[in-house]
């Protein structure tokens, strides 16, 4: 008996043992017999980018590199990064990924830097560097945000143009109000608590990064707080904005896709998102013409919030990395794939010599218009809680940032402790 | 006496059958324990040596992102004795373990009684109740997610008889916990209907006959007679809507993701996956995981105990 259990005891401790302290080797970087390599490939489903739209991208990688065969793995909700986490921790990474925030991955060495030659073809080859290493290829940007509007509620409440100045937005706000229209859309609801952000997005570009465009790389520094005057009167703004009842608080239960369908249903007159919404209020038009303008500052002066990158990654453990790298360069530099983005999610591909399709609707046009706009007057600027690269916040705070900003939209918080809990979330996240 | 009585036992306790085989005290368990080592393995590996692991992390600063791994002791354990996010965390979690074992029992019982009757349709109403216990809770939270959202069937059923501001079920954060515990207490409230009924079913006729030609009234008949009786359900019930609630997870992720605002449902599970997943700091999510665990345990093992001392006076 006691040698039965030793014996037991043992084999449980050898298999534990085992399967606890292996490490994966990555293979061979030779393909396979047959001659191609299988690749993991994770990418992220929305309804702009849904399974049809992977699937034909991939396809025309995959025919470019052809030694190289992708399985597809979906994560099971828009936040990528979190599942390439779940995945890294169980010792899975994939091959690549698609549009992973590569804060800490990077740094921790999962990732295979590109090199100049591989981003040669590039508009902004620097953007998102970490270290001076770029580990995300720069492949769109995005403009984040746009207020869209909805012309009938404008035109019905006297409203004649778009503001030009916070102040006018706030004027066109109470008259929207009076009339019975809430002002601004905005959701966050489910596990879409990210839908939330833009507004403060807007006002942190206007009231802070104007000043200071390398803000949040000076906060990793300790050498500015959000709770100094700038910050807190950019999140002041949204904290106002929720009590005059610009922003309804009922909301905060929409997921994503219902905040969309709220605008789409005429539930409030402004609805600011990233770009990407423009190519899907093209696609499928609602009743009424929709516009566009950037989140306004307090003077005028342009500002115009915008993200780089968002491009494809390559684990430094794929099984052939130069393999992962060249498929991940053809899925990004594709033309057709590069259209697709632009139509499915209304991209800005920023490749060297890309034009956009001229069949493109008026939505995007004129979100093409406000970007080409801010590279001609220099008014370009990081978006708050997208960024990547050295200026990126640490991981896990974009996501308490858009529970912090639920919080100033419901009154549960001022903006002067909401900036006391980023510094707080910051401090933990950095420990 | 003791001398004399010795060689007697030897002679008895040595025969045959302890050389054919080993173990003569507690025959056969060599063989029994063969057949269980695969089960042994199995919980070795996947409940005892993770729950190892979590406790060896626990006392670490494992970042899988912020490598070194360094021991710090008792560190992280300290740090959650001031950290008010797992105090808000426990909170909840209590509140809607409360919530769901009160009124899933109080629920799951009243329509038991309603549906211990031997005719066609009662059996397929049984079916009915128990449906949301086996589904998803994914799918149980994608709907009530469409119901409860501010444009959701509710509000506009509300909207529709003139109730123009209807309360935001999930964007109010004086409502959004007692929602999810709602959404809990439906789900598992087949379970507590099914396990009522086999109770009630195990409950003899005769007793009840016999109160009710004493004279007690259905309310004493159901005081003295059947809910006595009903000892073993209640204590199953009890165990599994605490573990139920304790573990509560996949609706808040799905629902509000821990919102809205900062904290207002998370629960401890939930902030678990949350600081290991997003914030990365798993040696801190291993130390809440272990407290949590040993919370759960001194729960559900107090309870447990009650309830069986309860079941045995009964």
């Amino acid at each position: 008996m006691r040698r039965t259990l030793i014996f037991g005891l043992a084999t449980v401790l050898a298999v534990a043992g085992c399967g606890v302290g292996e490490t994966t080797q990555p293979e061979s970087g030779a393909p396979a017999s047959g001659g191609k390599v299988e690749l993991s490939f994770l990418v992220f489903e929305t309804p702009n980018l849904n399974a049809a739209f992977w699937d034909a991208a991939i396809a025309r990688a995959s025919a470019k590199v052809p030694e190289v065969t992708i399985k597809k793995l979906v994560t099971p909700n828009i936040d990528r990064t979190a599942y390439a986490k779940q995945l890294d921790a169980a010792g899975n990474l994939p091959d690549i990924l698609q549009s992973v925030n590569p804060a800490g991955f990077a740094q921790a060495g999962k990732l295979a830097p590109f090199t100049d030659e591989e981003l040669k073809n590039f508009i902004a080859p620097k953007a998102g560097a970490i270290g001076g290493k770029v580990y995300q290829l720069p492949y769109n940007t995005q403009v984040i945000p746009v207020v869209y509007y909805n012309k009938d509620l404008f035109t019905k409440a006297g409203i004649t143009e778009p503001p030009k100045t916070y102040q006018e937005l706030l004027d066109i706000s109470k008259k929207l109000k009076d009339g019975g229209t809430t002002p601004f859309v905005v959701g966050g609801g489910g596990a879409d608590t990210w839908a939330d952000m833009y507004p403060l997005t807007g006002t942190v570009a206007t009231d802070v990064y104007r000043k200071t465009p390398d803000w949040l790389l000076k906060r990793s520094q300790g050498a500015v707080k959000f709770t100094d005057p700038d910050f807190v009167a950019a999140a002041k703004k949204i904290e106002d904005l929720a009590k005059n009842e610009y922003i309804d608080p009922a909301g905060l239960s929409r997921s994503y896709a219902d905040t969309e369908q709220a605008f789409r249903d005429g539930k409030g007159a402004m609805y600011p998102m990233g770009s990407w919404f423009a190519t899907a209020a093209d696609a499928t038009k609602p009743a009424f013409e929709i516009g566009a303008f950037p989140w306004p500052s307090d003077d005028g002066s342009p500002v115009t919030p915008v993200f780089t990158g968002g491009g494809t990654l390559v684990s430094s453990t794929a099984k052939n990395v130069e393999l992962a790298k060249k498929w991940a360069l053809a899925f990004d530099e594709d033309k057709d794939n590069n259209d697709a983005f632009v139509k499915a999610d209304g991209s800005i591909p920023a490749i060297k010599g890309y034009t956009p399709p001229a069949d493109m609707g008026p939505v995007y046009n004129a979100t093409v218009e406000i970007y080409q706009k801010g590279m001609a007057d220099g008014s370009l600027f990081d978006a708050f809680s997208q960024e990547a690269g050295d200026g990126a916040l640490p991981p896990g705070l974009a996501d308490k940032a858009a529970l912090g900003v639920q919080d100033l939209i419901t009154g549960k918080k001022n903006a002067q402790q909401f900036a006391e809990f980023l510094d707080d979330e910051y401090a933990k996240a950095t420990q | 006496m003791t001398q004399t009585m010795r060689p007697r036992a030897r002679v008895r306790a040595r025969p045959a059958p302890s050389r054919k085989r080993p173990g003569r005290f507690l025959p056969g368990l060599g063989r029994f324990a063969l057949f269980a080592l695969p089960g042994l393995v199995a919980y070795a590996l996947f409940v005892l040596v993770p729950i190892g692991m979590t406790a060896y992390n626990s006392l670490t600063n494992l970042n899988p992102f912020n490598p070194p791994t360094q021991f710090v002791g008792l560190r992280n354990y300290v740090s959650l004795l001031s950290d008010a996010e797992f105090g808000q965390a426990l909170l909840n979690t209590v509140i809607i373990t409360a919530i769901i074992t009160v009124l899933a029992n109080a629920g799951g019982l009243l329509i038991a009684m309603l549906l211990d009757r031997p005719t066609k349709l009662y059996v397929l109403l049984r079916g009915v109740f128990f449906t949301p216990v086996v589904l998803s809770s994914v799918v149980i939270s994608v709907i009530w997610q469409a119901i409860l959202t501010d444009d959701g069937l509710l509000n506009s059923a509300l909207r529709g008889i003139g109730i123009d501001e209807p309360p935001g079920w999930l964007s109010d954060p004086d409502i959004a916990l007692y929602s999810i515990a709602w959404i809990m207490t439906w789900q598992m409230l087949g379970f507590c209907v099914v396990v009522y009924l086999a109770g009630l079913q195990g409950v003899p006729r005769e007793l009840n006959e016999a109160a009710a030609i004493d004279g007690a009234s259905a309310l004493q008949r159901f005081r003295n007679v059947t809910w006595p009786m009903l000892a073993p359900a209640l204590t199953i019930n009890v165990v599994m809507l605490l573990i139920t609630g304790f573990k509560a997870y996949d609706q808040i992720r799905v629902i509000t993701n821990g919102g809205p605002g900062n904290g207002t449902t998370v629960t401890m599970a939930f902030q678990v996956v949350q600081t290991a997943f997003v914030s990365n700091r798993i040696g801190y999510s291993s130390a809440l995981a272990a407290v949590m665990l040993a919370i759960v345990a001194f729960i559900s093992v107090v309870v447990l105990r009650f309830l069986q001392k309860r079941e045995v006076s009964q």
